[in-house]
């Protein structure tokens, strides 16, 4: 179609035309390389060494923690402290001698602290807190003498009210592999902080602010040439939480009362004392699901975590002699709920239709398996009582072990109508699962069925060597023993919601993040989960529960007694039987009764009944609610 | 295929495979091999990926683009030409999706298509297209172009040119200019015609500069050339450290992986648009030198497959991947120099990207085409 290209062809001589061009401008590419590599490489040679960009990160200020009031729990502090970075740091005797006199600490104490293993090479190692004034101006004005030492204002976590809450705000440590890769494209780098447990960690993103940076242009002799970006670090958020740090002091208190008063006391089973070790309360608001106040102990203190917690005291928080003091045992704590489960028997059994508020038996002390033939065929009531007639009311007063018996059984007879009913209620009150407090480490706790068992035999037959589920555990699941497991929050939880009409709330600590001056940030809202219709019987359970308390045959009338009356207290308590130890003492109350506002769970490990030990400790912390001066935790003689 | 009458006979293969430019195919792997460990060594001390991630991905672009080379040399470069409308409007049509809402915006620039983890770039697609286009037209004119056909020709450039401003990409809009200008040149554009194209290029970008049509950054990046002594903003910043790498290399370089400039990373976008400074810095006046030669060798067989084309259409589709290359290398190469102003183009072959290194394949694919079936 078209005519190939002849010599001579005015197309031939635009190509070379073409050609002209092309090879003058790679001669000028060429030229351009040699002046820059041959002629002028020596100059760059130099520009290269004083060419050194130095980015200086500096940790912004974490947000405060505030309690329900707006008090602060958890500060900062400004500290002026010298540092030694150990990359650039001259560590020769006369520059380690200079440096201690300056400081005024012996040389081998600053030798130490600059070897503290604590510290990643990353970071600046601090050997010198609250150093005066005249110090930084000296440091500052001799540089060159002192390689890699620098004053720097060091925020760091205050604690004014020491180790109160410590489970709840948790701690601050250097983030390690994990975290930083967990939380890798959000600007972390090696030797940072981040919130290790409890409201530090949940609310992290929060509190941490954004870090500042300033980038310097410097010399190989470390001299700053000019600032070329500089953007200031911004303190992270105030949290607000739920907690008020009066209740929770309260709360406190009354808990380590009762334990000591606990290991005084005598376990009638074998003539010992109680060990009472360990136990966890928390107080709730049943309306919204706030905690006031969550305690745990043994406990520990956050500050110990500032700049890095000594190992050997990091050692000592891990040993099974010191029970752990770092665990949260109010979530993470999993026991038997002996009789505070009986209100959700209680429950099921209205729920299903299977008995009505006004359903009553006679209590003889002892329940015997209906066509039972086995060993385990009689069951008795906690101290062998006979509590005769007993209708659903009284049997939650008296915590009559038969009357439950009872129920339990007869729902296992008539499973084909009733399902696995027990298990079912517990679940829908938030049993068995976490109940999503905004806490790490939180456990599930355990709703066994015979589902679960079989499942558990299959794949381990040798630590489960039963396979079945029989008419005994029903009996015994529904006084809250056997396999059955619950966290003091999920205890208080469901106590919560059946003192609210219903409403299973995902129990929360934080209310809300705040800007350093108060202006709201986020409202962290109470969250439903769901709400269930208590039915036509709520009232007998509700007078049953206000009956352990206020009745003469109660179990907690002895802790109650002489109680104001302006707060009036409904309950449980419980009793829970653990293998190879003491018994776990248990009480869940809420008050005022009729319009509650307080949710007070208490569980104390081998600490005895729950009535005697348990109960005493609730009564302590709702009588300072009701605004009482509380005075001691006083055990009483109650047998449940 | 009338191969009876082709001169070919006489050596009797009648297969075009046998002029296959063999050469040319190793002077371009061997670049293209140089690029890969040339972006390893530009991005081996990133801690925020795996330092072999993009030395993995050039490798698959290059192995891709090789292919495709061949694919587009083994289909008669007449078939092409015959359907250059067909082309012209699939490319249109492209770019208009792409400054659409499928298209995705980065860096302020909307010019891709995200597919899965990857980005397709179909400005890049469009230059060698434009230079199939701008062949097929011209070549039916047979060297003659009057002002209505060189007008015609413009509009055919200008329509992809507009479409690419509203991405915005100054940089490739330059490239089109380019091919533009080859094109004209041999297609047989008047003297006079040329000489006023030359008037209005210069009137339009003191218009250009003058009217605010660039954003800051635009402007600051491309005076920054201008005397990058006098501020010490971003641009001029970064174009420092850029000229301080490749000084820095000397005659024999630091060292593959020891330019400190690179591994400290004082040079912005060194993987892509300013991966030259690797190679001043780490293979100095010897490495970079050599790989301009090759470049100049590439150029040279480009040039020559235009001169031994047996028609006016195959010269025109080398002309124009020549001119595509020869500024593509110049501006990159100039720019990381400091003797041109900076733009975001990559240098063929070198600079990290996939649909650019593709394309650049594919164009050397049309260049294998036209010069294998010079007899046929």
């Amino acid at each position: 179609m078209t005519a190939p290209i002849r010599p001579g062809d005015n197309a031939r001589l635009r190509m070379g035309v073409l050609g002209m061009v092309v090879l003058s401008l790679f001669a000028a590419l060429y030229a351009r390389l040699w002046y820059l590599q041959v002629v002028a490489a020596p100059e760059s040679e130099r520009a290269v060494i004083i060419n050194q960009v130095r980015v200086v990160p500096e940790e912004a200020p974490r947000g405060r923690i505030l309690d329900r009031q707006g008090r602060i729990i958890v500060d900062n502090r400004v500290s002026q402290a010298v540092t030694v970075n150990r990359v650039a740091f001259r560590n020769d005797v006369e520059t380690v001698t200079k440096l201690a006199a300056l400081l005024k600490i012996p040389p081998a104490v600053l030798v130490n602290r600059m070897n503290d293993q604590r510290y990643s090479p990353y970071k600046p190692v601090p050997v010198a807190e609250d150093v005066p004034e005249d110090v930084v101006v000296y440091l500052a004005e001799h540089r060159d003498e002192f390689p890699g030492v620098a004053a720097e204002q060091l925020t760091e976590r205050a604690y004014p009210n020491g180790n109160l809450a410590a489970h709840v705000l948790g701690y601050v440590g250097e983030i390690n592999d994990k975290e930083l890769k967990d939380h890798k494209g959000q600007g972390y780098r090696l030797g940072d902080d981040i919130g290790k447990s409890g409201v530090e960690r949940s609310y992290e993103e929060f509190l941490r602010g954004t870090p500042g940076l300033t980038k310097l242009e410097v010399d190989s002799r470390g001299k700053v040439l000019q600032t070329l970006d500089s953007q200031p670090p911004e303190q992270g958020k105030d949290v607000q939480l739920t907690i008020d740090l009066d209740v929770q002091r309260l709360t406190e208190e009354s808990l380590v009362q009762g334990l000591e008063a606990a290991k005084k006391a005598q376990d009638r089973e074998n003539d010992k004392h109680f060990v009472a070790p360990a136990g966890s309360v928390v107080v709730m608001d049943p309306n919204d699901g706030a905690v006031l106040a969550m305690a745990s102990f043994p406990t520990f203190a956050p500050a110990d975590f500032v700049n890095g917690i000594k190992p050997e005291v990091f050692q000592a928080l891990n040993q099974p002699e010191s029970h752990y003091p770092l665990s949260n045992r109010a979530i993470s704590g999993q026991y038997a709920p002996g009789s505070t489960f009986k209100l959700v028997t209680a429950l099921a059994g209205l729920e299903n239709g299977l008995i009505a508020p006004n359903s009553s038996l006679t209590d003889s002390g002892v329940y015997r398996v209906p066509n039972c033939r086995g060993e385990k065929c009689q069951f008795q009531n906690a101290g062998r009582r006979a509590w005769g007639r007993v209708d659903l009311r009284r049997a939650l007063a008296v915590s009559s072990d038969v009357y439950f018996y009872d129920l339990g059984a007869r729902l296992w007879l008539q499973r084909d109508r009733y399902g696995t009913a027990i298990q079912d209620t517990a679940r829908k009150y938030g049993f068995g699962q976490k109940s999503g407090i905004a806490l790490e480490s939180e456990q599930a706790g355990v709703v066994p069925d015979p589902e679960r068992r079989k499942r558990l035999h299959d794949r381990f037959p040798d630590k489960f060597p039963e396979r079945n589920w029989f008419t005994g555990d029903n009996i015994n699941l529904a006084i809250g023993q056997g396999d059955m497991l619950v966290t003091p929050i999920q205890l208080a939880n469901t106590y919560a919601t059946f003192a609210n009409g219903g409403t299973l709330h995902t129990p929360r600590v934080a209310a809300k993040v705040l800007e350093q001056d108060g202006r709201p940030v986020q409202d962290l809202a109470p969250d439903v989960v769901r709400k269930t219709d208590l039915g036509n019987g709520r009232d007998a359970v509700l007078q049953g529960l206000r009956g352990a308390v206020a009745e003469e045959d109660g179990t907690a009338r002895g802790a109650f007694s002489g109680f104001p009356s302006r707060l009036p207290v409904a309950g449980k308590t419980g009793t829970a039987q653990v293998a190879g130890k003491q018994d776990t003492a248990l009480f869940v109350g809420f008050a005022p009764y009729d319009n509650p506002q307080y949710v007070v769970a208490v569980v104390m490990e081998e600490a005895g009944f729950g009535g005697s030990t348990a109960a005493p400790v609730a009564r302590r912390i709702l009588e300072g609610l009701a605004g009482s001066p509380p005075g001691p935790v006083q055990l009483s003689g109650a047998i449940d | 295929m009338a191969t009876l009458t082709s001169p070919s006979r006489v050596r009797g293969n009648p297969s075009p495979l046998r002029h296959l430019d063999m050469s040319l195919i190793f002077a371009v792997l061997f670049v293209a091999g140089m690029g890969i460990l040339m972006i390893y060594s530009a991005t081996q001390n990133r801690f925020e990926t795996d330092p072999r991630f993009f030395m993995e991905r050039q490798l698959l672009y290059v192995l891709l683009g090789v292919g495709v080379m061949l694919a587009v040399a083994s289909i008669d470069y007449r078939v092409f030409r015959d359907n250059a409308h067909l082309i012209y409007i699939a490319t249109v049509v492209l770019l208009l999706l792409v400054v659409s809402p499928l298209g995705s915006n980065r860096k302020g620039a909307q010019a891709w298509f995200q597919l899965g983890s990857f980005q397709f770039q179909p400005s890049e697609w469009a230059k060698v297209a434009l230079i199939v286009c701008l062949a097929a037209y011209g070549a039916a004119h047979r060297g003659d172009l009057d002002g209505r056909r060189l007008t015609v020709l413009m509009g055919l450039a200008a329509v992809p040119m507009v479409l690419i401003q509203m991405q915005p990409d100054l940089g490739t809009d330059l490239v089109f200019g380019a091919i533009l200008l080859g094109v004209l040149l041999v297609a047989g554009a008047r003297p006079r015609h040329m000489a006023a194209l030359g008037v209005i290029a210069v009137v339009s970008i003191v218009l250009v500069f003058q009217l605010g049509l660039l954003k800051e950054y635009q402007r600051d990046r491309l005076t920054a050339f201008l005397d990058p002594k006098e501020d010490t903003q971003r641009s001029a910043y970064n174009l420092n450290q850029s000229k301080l790498a490749i000084s820095h290399g000397g005659i024999t370089g630091q060292g593959l992986f020891k330019g400190t400039q690179t591994n400290l990373s004082y040079v912005p976008e060194q993987h892509t648009d300013f991966i030259f400074t690797v190679v001043g810095e780490e293979l100095g006046l010897v490495g970079s030198g050599t790989l301009l030669a090759l470049f100049a060798f590439i150029v040279w067989r480009i040039w020559r497959a235009a001169a031994l084309s047996k028609d006016l259409s195959g010269t025109l589709i080398c002309i124009g991947v020549l001119a595509m290359f020869v500024f593509q290398i110049f501006e990159n190469v100039g720019m990381t120099m400091g003797i041109m102003p900076i733009t975001g183009i990559p240098l063929p072959f070198m600079s990290y990207g996939g649909s650019s290194t593709i394309a650049f394949f594919a164009a050397i694919g049309l260049v294998l085409n036209v010069h294998m079936r010079r007899f046929t």
